[in-house]
């Protein structure tokens, strides 16, 4: 009678490592810690306020197009993804300082950026300008934002772009902008949504989105385009995400994700070359 | 890129565009203090009154305001009340929301104060054939003012400090200036730093100014002031 437990209790051992060892047969980790932060998890962050790309849903899920495709390198990559969901000013310091593998925000490529961490761009995103429906004050260009009050997330590239065209504008005699900044998008729409602010300067597939959903109307879309890119500290863990993009670009896993969402794809930037690399 | 970089420090330190935004910082704490002590004080009053008329309203706002957080607040006043057609500015939004708050914790601590005056004071000064108000102004609020005052010092910290909250809705100060400093050449430790640097150079300024305040309403209490103190007897 004992040893028939004894017996039981093998067969139960051995019935519950069978998944383990069949889950490690299917594949090891294709990267280690490090370059990893904690080994089997890719960390990743976000900031979960720009649908359609990144949010989160009525109850609680983070989703949208780029957490589908954080996911989807960390499957390929047999890790365990894990998110972090954080203000934007927070994401570079946060690298820096070693809190998360990766940044997947969206994060514009740019000359600066690339000097200090490893940039894989994978998207291109322009500049969009969102008003309210009817578009009270007649807004088809910049040169129309003049004396506007202008909402944009504060400490991104949309707000330095922003202030760029509103200071080139200025410089030729015309009259400013009134710009101020929000901690983040959803912030600016809520305040457009209140009539405290008259434009919000965002991205494409957010403004589309909104206008989409019947809140507010896109009035200027494609302005200053520029590639979006995943950030990392170190380069071994850039170069194989890579790797993974350029496998999903080949099966067309990335266009399908892409299409679906309606995102633009890298290839029409002046530098991509073929293939997603270190920029 | 290095560890520490002192060029961009001192860049920082003497940045006109980060001192503009110690200047909201400042105007906007001293501002928000000033309505806080305003309500405080009202509310105090009524609080300690017998008549629960006017004990309620004072009861019901230092509940609604000490119970609800700040950040709710302000979002509540700039974002939410355009809804039912009340639309107030970026500044008056971060005013009454900072002010009014803070009036509500103040309101506790000026009633503590007058509190701890003893009863026979308002006996006397009532016996000396005083009305409520010169009462309050001469004999009372002096006294209570000692109790105060210390106890304003850990909330103006705590005000010039929360009033970063107010960069929620768009209010541009010191906070947030630093923030978006960071985008250029992300020397966050550097920017930072000297954000803390100048935080502490305006908890500094107000605990000597503080220092002063509490002279002047311990005076006749403590010995440091009694040689003074006799002086003014005998010129009496």
């Amino acid at each position: 009678m004992k040893r028939g437990f004894i017996y039981l209790f093998v067969a139960a051992l051995v019935m519950t490592q069978t998944p383990l060892v069949f889950a490690q047969a299917k594949g090891q980790p294709l990267v280690g810690a490090p370059p990893l932060l904690r080994a089997g998890k890719l960390i990743i962050a976000t900031n979960a306020t720009i649908p359609p790309v990144q949010f989160i849903d009525d109850r609680g899920n983070l989703k949208g197009m780029r957490i589908e495709l954080g996911d989807e390198i960390a499957r390929r990559m047999n890790l365990e993804p894990s998110w972090v969901n954080i203000q934007f000013e927070a994401m570079i310091p946060g690298l820096q300082g070693l809190r998360w593998d990766m940044i997947n925000t969206g994060l514009f490529y740019t000359e600066e950026r690339a000097k200090l961490m490893s940039l894989v761009p994978y998207e291109l995103q322009a500049i969009s300008v969102s008003v309210p429906k009817g578009n009270p004050h007649k807004i088809k260009s910049t040169e129309d934002m003049a004396k506007r009050v202008v909402a944009v997330e504060v400490a991104g590239y949309e707000e330095r772009n922003i202030k760029a065209i509103n200071q080139e504008q200025v410089s030729k005699g015309m009259a400013p902008m009134d710009i101020r900044t929000f901690n983040t998008f959803a912030d600016c729409y809520q305040a457009l949504k209140a009539g405290q602010v008259e434009v919000v300067v965002s991205v494409d597939a957010t403004a589309k989105f909104y206008q989409d959903r019947g809140d507010f109307e896109r009035a200027i879309s494609g302005l200053k385009g520029s590639p979006a890119s995943l950030a990392f500290k170190s380069k071994d863990l850039a170069e194989a995400v890579a790797k993974v993009l350029n496998e999903m670009k080949q099966d067309g896993t990335y266009d399908k994700l892409f299409d679906k969402y309606g995102v633009a794809k890298i290839y029409n930037w002046d530098r991509w070359t073929g293939s997603f690399k270190i920029h | 890129m290095k560890a520490w970089d002192w060029e961009s420090f001192f860049e920082y330190l003497f940045s006109p565009y980060l001192l503009e935004g110690v200047w909201v910082t400042i105007w906007l704490t001293a501002a928000s203090l000033l309505i806080g002590l305003v309500c405080g004080l009202i509310a105090a009053l009524l609080r300690i009154s017998k008549n629960p008329v006017l004990q309620m309203p004072a009861r019901l706002y230092i509940w609604i305001w000490r119970g609800t957080p700040l950040l709710v607040q302000l979002i509540i006043l700039y974002t939410g009340l355009p809804q039912i057609g009340i639309r107030l500015s970026v500044i008056q939004s971060a005013l009454i929301g900072l002010g009014v708050n803070e009036g509500a914790y103040l309101s506790e601590i000026i009633r503590a104060g007058i509190m701890s005056v003893d009863r026979g004071q308002f006996n006397a000064a009532r016996a000396l054939g005083m009305n409520y108000r010169v009462m309050m102004r001469r004999i009372i609020l002096p006294q209570a003012a000692r109790i105060i005052v210390p106890e304003l010092g850990n909330r103006f910290n705590g005000l010039l400090k929360f009033s970063s909250l107010a960069s929620v809705i768009s209010l541009e100060e010191l906070m947030r200036r630093a923030q978006m400093l960071t985008q250029a050449k992300f020397r966050v430790l550097e920017i930072f730093f000297v954000a803390s640097i100048y935080y502490l150079i305006l908890t500094t300024i107000w605990g000597i100014a503080q220092a002063r305040i509490e002279d002047y309403f311990e005076r006749g209490y403590s010995q440091k002031n009694s040689g003074k103190t006799k002086r003014l007897v005998r010129a009496a």
